[in-house]
């Protein structure tokens, strides 16, 4: 296991804490309120090609032991992106790597052609993985040779490391693990959110308009780990873990499983400075700890 | 800078911090009234209309923060009045005197105070930010329904016609039954708060031509409450959706697409 400091894509960093895409924005607002301390890099809300005004709220629903949402990947398009929004985080004091999505195959190679105009962003999750939306989304992470081909489309647009971030819902992750490498991706996102559902069982109807959601919380942290694990022994390239994490013990032993940083995401909404608070816990635990297993050959 | 130097509610900085519950008031079964300890770097910024993210204490579950409006403003404190509605709420309830919670605020934008006689429209615990409006602003007459006398919240100082959907306090009703007599015109703002059905019924009542005074304190099922998650949508006049935790809580009546909302 890495003890730091942690490398991602030739740059090194003393957290091995990343904001996970969508429970952060650019990473701005985080740093009006001075809550950046402690985070590696921001991954920022999906961006599309054109605008998306999301899903019709209500767009998330607490359940007994975790988070349903269904934003639907609103956000103002790449072109808004790039005009009004990279320039503001041009001043943050991370690097931020761009969440890029889809309605199709070619939307992630044309999208990140615009945002390579930019140069504040250091490197692409690319998001096969929505479970929100009826186009793209998850449905391409479902099937490896998708994947690949996506991973080939977006490694031709751009010369900056990406990481294709998986689905748990659909198809083989381990699969599309290997498949991302083999297109040319230079980590992997392990992974999205969980198909998930809640139904109120007096009316028979759920809370969310199109059913069902992406699910995350603490609880989901052995998915997680186990995810992580298989992917690990998969490939060669870096696996970015998120799900799951809030406390220290869940970063170190996604780290523990082979992950090369770990994402914090839903976290952020109990917890907006939790990766200064997650980060000083690992270190504190850091500190009493000698010969932790690389996770490798577990 | 502090609060009431700043145009129409823009916010400052967000601070989370541990707050001290100074007092506990349940007068009314499942109505709870928390006074937490605060200092002028809160106090400034907790304009009327603005409102405060509570971990539900001990954690991990319920997973997200509640939002709560802020009712009331003292020298050193402040007040949140809501009603036990679910695990969070009731999680809440059980606070006592003397423990502390965590508190991310003060969020979002208030009211706009550009002088003025206010009139004040609210149903249930839609009302629970009206204290704070009325030590900020000219409050002229407040409209209240709530479902029983109990519920009604306290405005006292201000001229008040309640209603009650029990017929407690009198007549038997709702808020757009007392709408018949009030003198809009007299108001140069009007606040808005409740359910986004009584809403719509108060906003069809409205006169030609003053709806752009009217001020609506929305409320949406909210994940972070500072501006990322996207979840708190309230649909856009202008298309698309408004976040309620940034653009909002309180959004000028015009800028909503009152067809398209359907509340929390």
């Amino acid at each position: 296991m890495e003890t730091g400091p942690w490398t991602l894509w030739g740059r090194e960093y003393d957290s091995p804490l990343m904001l996970a895409s969508g429970t952060a924005g650019f990473g701005l607002e985080l740093m009006e309120m001075g809550m950046l301390a402690g985070v590696a890099a921001v991954v920022s809300k999906a961006t599309t090609l054109l605008p998306r005004d999301g899903n019709v709220p209500p767009r998330i629903v607490e359940t007994r032991y975790g988070l349903l949402n269904s934003v639907g990947l609103a956000n103002p398009g790449v072109e808004e992106v790039l005009a009004s929004v990279l320039p503001a985080a041009s001043r943050l004091p991370v690097p931020l790597i761009v969440n890029v999505a889809g309605d199709t195959v070619e939307d992630y190679a044309s999208v990140v052609e615009r945002l390579d105009s930019s140069p504040v962003p250091v490197g692409y999750e690319i998001n096969v993985s929505c479970p929100n939306v009826s186009a793209g989304g998850a449905a391409f992470g479902a099937s490896p040779s998708t994947v690949e081909e996506v991973s080939r489309l977006v490694a031709a647009a751009t010369r900056r490391p990406f990481s294709v971030k998986l689905t748990p819902n659909e198809g083989s992750m381990v699969e599309s693990a290997a498949a991302a490498e083999e297109g040319g991706a230079s980590a992997v996102t392990v992974c999205n959110t969980f198909l998930g559902m809640t139904v109120d069982w007096r009316t028979g109807e759920a809370p969310l308009k199109r059913g069902v959601g992406g699910y995350s919380s603490p609880a989901l942290l052995p998915l997680t780990v186990a995810r992580v694990h298989l992917t690990r022994r998969a490939v060669g390239i870096p696996v970015l873990a998120s799900g799951g994490v809030g406390s220290p013990e869940d970063v170190l032993e996604l780290l523990a499983a082979g992950a090369t940083m770990v994402q914090v995401g839903t976290w952020l909404m109990r917890r907006p400075g939790a990766a200064l608070e997650l980060l000083e816990g690992v270190r504190e635990l850091l500190d009493g700890l000698r010969g932790f297993p690389d996770g490798t050959g577990t | 800078m502090t609060g009431s130097d700043r145009p129409a509610g823009v916010p400052g900085m967000i601070r989370d911090r541990m707050m001290s519950v100074t007092r506990r008031r349940e007068d009314v079964p499942g109505i709870v009234r928390l006074e937490l300890q605060a200092g002028p770097d809160f106090l400034d910024e907790a304009s009327p209309g603005r409102f405060v993210q509570v971990e539900i204490p001990p954690g991990p579950f319920p997973l997200v923060r509640r939002p709560f409006t802020i009712s009331r403003i003292g020298p050193s404190s402040f007040e949140l009045l809501f009603e036990v509605r679910g695990r969070g709420t009731e999680a809440l309830a059980a606070t006592e005197t003397g423990s502390s919670l965590r508190v991310l605020g003060p969020l979002g934008r208030g009211y706009a105070l550009d002088g003025g006689r206010w009139l004040l429209i609210g149903g249930g615990m839609g009302a629970a930010g009206f204290p704070r409006l009325c030590q900020a602003a000219d409050c002229g007459l407040a409209v209240l329904g709530a479902s029983s006398a109990c519920r009604l919240t306290d405005l006292s100082g201000v001229p008040c016609t309640s209603i009650t959907e029990d017929g407690s306090s009198g007549r038997a009703g709702l808020v757009t039954d007392l709408l018949d007599g009030v003198p809009w015109e007299h108001f140069a703002n009007i606040a808005l708060c409740g359910p986004v059905a009584m809403m719509k019924a108060v906003m069809e009542r409205v006169p030609p031509g003053l709806s752009g005074r009217v001020q609506v304190s929305a409320e949406a099922r909210m994940g972070c409450g500072w501006g990322v998650c996207e979840g708190c949508s309230v649909p856009a006049a202008a298309g698309g959706y408004l976040k309620c935790c940034t653009d909002g809580p309180v959004i000028p009546a015009g800028r909503i697409d009152w067809e398209r909302w359907e509340g929390v």
